[in-house]
């Protein structure tokens, strides 16, 4: 059974679309990352899924439209969220714990996000940048949702606490939880996703597992050479001579060392080798590429 | 019990939010001390034959009172909303079990202590500062209805200036701006007899306060020289406050935002 199923979601404010007829399924136990440029509708997607905001088309989480499943199901990190700041880490997590019939305890949550004693006991506004993230995503997992959804879970933290809440998401997810997060991370969504969805100016441009989409959108894997050669060698492979930069595409990594002796054979002298695979930033470049809110726009033709 | 829990759950982080705010909890009490000192004991409420503050001390007690029970609630129910939707803590509850409703509810619990301690404060400093002689009576203790009621009647008022308000700036001076005229407005330091005859004071819920409390507060007293005294019924005036408030705070939950 999917978890979350959008049917030609659109949500307008104004003049401006910010959903346009999106749709997607998220299996029951599966992890989603949606990333896009800023303005791309994310937060507003993640908003019609929670039912915090209207949207036309048709919603279903957990088997119910978002606003009469079970809030005991879902757990949610907004966007930019930022809870009594007042309140320690401890007190954060007991108040909203004390909103759910059925809670974690919290000491075991502080526990389970990498709180210590002294950080739970803690004002939040005293708290560390990473600190605090991880007491906001504890908030969002008193309940032991079946549904998580992250806003953004890591923006703003150090790469060592990302990578520690990533292992806390990583746990969640092979318990079964269904999460679905929004991210400019695109190691995130790399690493924790089975699916990654990209969403551009309110549509969704593609959705595959991220190896899948590389395969399909990330261009091929290159070998560039740093050289003074002044015209292209024959080469196996298709390449090209810019600005002192021999450019050899679509190279495997077994076949690296086949050019390199067809470039010496032919006299060419180099004084640097780089050899990149594409990844899903790569993707993310060619289908939304400069897409940001004002631009002209990528995306697919 | 769900509900009982959700509530208290939010009630307790309310409060110890507030008392962590220091200088919130200094100006909240000095505030209202500082209302009285200024106008009960400086320029002196005692008869004088005329002018602003010509009536017996005891008959602005409902006036002091009400000075707690409108400021208060209004500016610390409009600046709590628009911070905790500015922290998208409205889009985060409205996914958990707590409701609109309950998450009011539970302010208001915060704001009646509140409030309560500064109305005794209040109290016990026109007695000793004025020499106000409140009548005691097992009608007096209507007062704390009265004071509940206005608590809850403003905590709705505040909620829907927050909700309008685009900041907690915004909140804070909107709520300014409705609560001075309301208190000269609704005869809880200008008598009735002072105000022109057109004005409709009867459309102000805080004059159902005032009306009240002073009905079981104050005797009529000796020197009164411009209000004319007839004890209205304080069941009436408590009945009208809270129909005000139910139908406020109803009004006030149901315009929280959800998000921004």
């Amino acid at each position: 059974m999917d978890a979350l199923v959008a049917e030609d979601v659109g949500r307008r404010y104004g003049d401006t679309v910010a959903l346009d007829g999106v749709s997607l399924r998220v299996g029951a136990g599966e992890v989603f990352a949606l990333v896009g440029p800023n303005g791309a509708g994310k937060t507003t997607l993640v908003r019609a899924l929670t039912g915090t905001t209207d949207a036309t088309g048709t919603i279903s989480v957990l088997g119910e439209s978002p606003r009469a499943v079970n809030r005991e199901r879902l757990g949610l990190l907004p966007q930019d969220f930022t809870p009594p700041e007042r309140l320690t880490a401890r007190e954060l997590l007991a108040f909203y714990a004390g909103l759910y019939d059925d809670a974690r305890d919290p000491a075991d949550l502080l526990a389970t996000v990498g709180l210590d004693e002294a950080a739970a006991d803690t004002h939040y506004e005293n708290l560390s940048g990473g600190q605090q993230r991880r007491t906001c995503v504890g908030a969002s997992l008193v309940n032991d949702p079946d549904v998580l959804f992250l806003d953004e879970p890591t923006t703003g933290i150090d790469p060592a606490g990302r990578r520690a809440l990533w292992d806390v998401l990583e746990d969640l997810a092979d318990a079964g939880t269904t999460i679905f997060l929004t991210t400019h991370d695109m190691a995130e969504a790399e690493r924790l996703a089975d699916r990654v969805g990209l969403l551009a100016d309110g549509s969704l441009l593609a959705v595959d597992a991220p190896a899948a989409l590389v395969r399909e959108y990330g261009g091929e894997q290159v070998l560039r050479v740093g050289t003074d050669a002044t015209e292209v060698p024959a080469l196996d492979y298709a390449a090209d001579l810019a600005d002192g930069t021999l450019t050899v595409q679509d190279v495997p990594p077994t076949a690296i060392g086949e050019v390199v002796a067809d470039l010496e054979a032919a006299g060419v002298a180099y004084d640097e080798l780089t050899w990149t695979e594409p990844d899903l930033e790569d993707v993310y470049m060619a289908l939304a590429g400069d897409d940001s809110p004002g631009s002209e726009g990528g995306g697919l033709a | 019990m769900s509900r009982t829990r959700r509530i208290r759950a939010t009630a307790v982080a309310g409060w110890h939010s507030f008392l962590r705010r220091r200088t919130a909890v200094f100006f909240t009490f000095l505030f209202p001390a500082l209302i009285v000192l200024i106008f009960g004991a400086l320029v002196e409420t005692s008869g004088t034959g005329g002018g602003l503050f010509a009536e017996p001390p005891s008959w602005y007690v409902a006036g002091y009172l009400g000075v707690v029970v409108l400021f208060t609630p209004l500016s610390r129910l409009g600046a709590e909303v628009a911070r905790t939707r500015d922290g998208n803590r409205f889009e985060k509850l409205a996914t958990t079990p707590l409701s609109r409703a309950e998450w009011l509810v539970a302010q208001l619990l915060v704001n009646v202590v509140v409030i309560g301690l500064a109305a005794i404060l209040v109290l016990g400093l026109l007695v000793a500062l004025t020499g106000a002689q409140i009548v005691i009576a097992p009608a007096t203790l209507l007062v704390v209805p009265f004071v509940v009621l206005g608590v809850a009647l403003f905590c709705g008022v505040g909620a829907i200036l927050g909700s309008l308000a685009d900041s907690q700036d915004g909140a804070v001076a909107a709520s300014n701006t409705i609560a001075i005229p309301l208190l000269f407005l609704s005869e809880a330091f200008v008598p009735l007899s002072m105000l022109p005859d057109w004005l409709p004071t009867w459309l102000s819920p805080l004059t159902y306060f005032s009306r009240g409390v002073r009905a079981v507060t104050y005797d009529g007293g000796s020197g009164t020289t411009l209000a004319t005294f007839n004890a209205p019924d304080p069941l009436a005036n408590l009945a009208v406050l809270a129909v005000a408030a139910v139908l406020f705070l109803a009004l006030g939950a149901w315009t929280l935002p959800v998000t921004d």
